[in-house]
């Protein structure tokens, strides 16, 4: 026998007490998890997709940059147009290093056309694009040529199939591009010549044509020369052409990271509320169980045992039994994160990444701590309290 | 081995109202005595024990065990004085509820610095079960015994660390008639057996023959002068 071992059998024997110490240490766990996988796992998508994209500037036509941001955030295809000649008046402005125009395009909604609905298809221009190049260079030797395409992480062939048709034509994904938790993950992109030989191929093959307006693009990608602000190339943009809004990256998902913020705060302070309780509860608890034992502890202080001895035995049971909700938290609801993922993002409107393995074990561990660091202070005043009493006093009470 | 000098103790139940449990004792107890202190309910016996043992510190006046006011040492050294050299039997149910009966008697070991391997401590608390009777309840849990067997179990544990003098408050007062005597026999075996030095106290006169010496408390205070039993009970 030893002192572990007097702690299990003391932990089954105050079975109230253990339970609801192990649900409040699962809460606690487990919401904590839960609120650092959603909310960083939020803001890391933001930032990897205003990486993705690549531009230090975004010009769309006015009054679609929402449209824009859903599009690459949430994946809901988003058609939009302005005059080509933005591209050369843009490239003109001083401190503009380079521009490249796309076309934001979609497939067909329940034709057999199209083998994936709804799809949010981005097409560049070879010649000037900066923001697919560096991927296409370290993975495809020749870039992408006539039908080919690359894909969001989550675009992949249909089972028994060789190629993805889009209004009718096949086309050859690839490769897929590193997750961003966003909207990109479920995009596709390829050429302005695949583009326009889709639109050319949909006049025969497609249930409906797949319209390219002629002398449009849907969006102008800047990249400005280094030292050179954003801001103010912007501002010079917004002066000079009209009906077109530049968006520059670091506002590129702004309302998204105001109610991410908004979100962190609520979320915040539901925390603290729960945890706050959890403690008190906990602590009474405790304090309860505690005095119920008091002649008990009386009793282990006259056979010899330490006042030391008395209080790591008496946390020892309650940080154990911390230790087991919390992992059994953070289990619970890590793996509930997974499953329901899609159902989060499509309730809270807000795509989140989740972490690699080390780094999720990482948070994991630091939940755990955190948890046991709570429940030790919780428990520690009436543990405290209780081993330095008095033995004759408290075999008295 | 145990003396006692002028001895107070005082508790204060509400503010300025002190209630004298002892009140100027004096008591010397030789090696291998078994004194028997009878009183009623309140006169200061559990609290007498509580001073020897140093779970209760004096308000004034000394207490000495082996040489050593206990209450005075610091709390590793007194924990040990505790666990090494005394027993303690109790009048109210003491066994840990969560642990069998060889478990809560091997439990003093615990708490020993120098504890025997705990196969050795196993056979011991066996044997010492086999001296109550109580071989055949090893791997029974409190609530599975009567209260006659709970108080055989305590009597087993306060003999682990084989102490120099064992301290029994009400030992019987849960118990009937019956059982009462089983356990005083059973005291009076262990102190003819081993010669350990037995304090018993209990607010039944009739059992004061069990023991080598008796002494009566009234309201904190020992009534006479020592009184010699035949220790042929």
């Amino acid at each position: 026998m030893n002192l572990f071992k007097v702690i299990i059998r003391n932990i089954e024997g105050s079975a109230f007490r253990s339970w609801v110490i192990f649900f409040c240490a699962e809460l606690m766990a487990g919401f904590l998890i839960a609120v650092t996988l959603v909310i960083g796992g939020a803001q890391d998508s933001l930032r990897l997709a205003i990486q993705r994209l690549g531009a230090d500037i975004i010009v769309v036509p006015q009054g679609s940059e929402a449209k824009m941001e859903n599009a690459f955030l949430m994946g809901a295809p988003a058609r939009m147009w302005m005059p080509e000649g933005v591209v050369e008046t843009v490239r003109s402005f001083p401190g503009v290093e380079a521009v490249s125009p796309q076309f934001f395009l979609s497939t067909l909604r329940g034709a057999s056309c199209c083998t994936v609905p709804d799809m949010f298809l981005v097409a560049y221009d070879p010649q000037t694009d900066f923001t697919l190049k560096p991927w296409l260079t370290e993975h495809l030797d020749d870039g992408l040529r006539l039908g080919e395409a690359v894909g969001g992480y989550f675009v992949y062939l249909p089972a028994d199939q060789e190629y993805i048709q889009i209004y009718g034509t096949d086309i050859d994904l690839k490769g897929n591009l590193a997750s961003t938790g966003t909207g990109i993950d479920q995009s596709m992109f390829f050429t302005f010549e695949t583009a326009r030989a889709i639109a050319e191929g949909s006049l025969t093959k497609a249930e409906r044509v797949l319209e390219i307006p002629s002398g449009s693009i849907s969006a102008a990608m800047i990249k400005v020369r280094p030292g050179v602000d954003p801001h103010l190339v912007a501002q010079t943009i917004q002066e000079t052409i009209p009906g077109v809004t530049p968006v520059e990256s670091t506002n590129l998902f702004r309302s998204q990271q105001t109610y991410l913020v908004g979100l962190l705060r609520s979320v915040a302070i539901i925390t603290g509320i729960l945890w706050a309780l959890s403690l008190v509860l906990i602590g009474l608890v405790y304090s309860m169980a505690l005095n119920e034992r008091q002649r008990e502890i009386g009793v282990l202080r006259a056979l010899g045992s330490t006042r030391l001895t008395v209080l790591r035995s008496l946390l020892g049971e309650g940080l154990l039994v911390a230790f087991a909700g919390a992992a059994a938290g953070i289990a619970l609801f890590t793996v509930a994160i997974y499953l329901f993922r899609h159902a989060i993002i499509q309730v809270l409107h807000t795509p989140f990444i989740l972490p690699a393995p080390l780094e999720l074990a990482g948070m994991a561990l630091g939940g755990l701590l955190l948890v046991l660091v709570s429940v030790g202070v919780a428990a520690l005043v009436p543990a405290l309290r209780i081993s330095l009493m008095d033995p004759a006093v408290a075999m008295r009470e | 081995m145990i003396e006692l000098t002028d001895v107070h103790k005082s508790y204060l139940i509400e503010k300025n109202r002190p209630v004298h449990a002892v009140c100027g004792v004096n008591l010397h107890v030789d090696p291998g005595e078994f004194v028997i202190i009878t009183g009623r309910s309140g006169s200061g016996k559990t609290t007498l024990l509580n001073l020897i043992s140093g779970l209760a510190t004096p308000t004034r006046g000394k207490v000495t065990f082996s040489g050593r006011e206990i209450w005075r040492l610091p709390d590793r050294q007194q924990s040990l004085v505790r666990n090494q050299k005394i027993g303690f039997v109790f009048q109210f149910p003491s066994l840990i509820p969560s642990l069998t009966a060889e478990e809560n008697v091997m439990l003093p070991t615990l708490f020993n610095p120098g504890r025997e391997n705990p196969q050795e401590a196993a056979r011991r608390a066996v044997a010492l079960l086999e001296q109550v009777g109580l071989s055949d309840k090893r791997r029974a849990f409190p609530r599975q015994l009567s209260a006659g067997q709970q108080q055989r179990v305590v009597i087993a544990r306060s003999l682990m660390n084989k102490p120099d003098l064992l301290l029994a408050d009400e030992p019987t007062s849960d118990l009937d008639e019956q059982t009462e005597k089983e356990v005083m026999a059973l005291f009076q075996e262990i102190h003819s057996q081993t010669k350990i030095t037995i304090l018993l106290v209990t607010h039944t006169r009739e059992l004061v023959h069990y023991g080598t010496r008796s002494l009566h408390m009234v309201t904190g205070s020992i009534d006479s002068a020592p009184t010699a039993v035949s220790a042929a009970a």
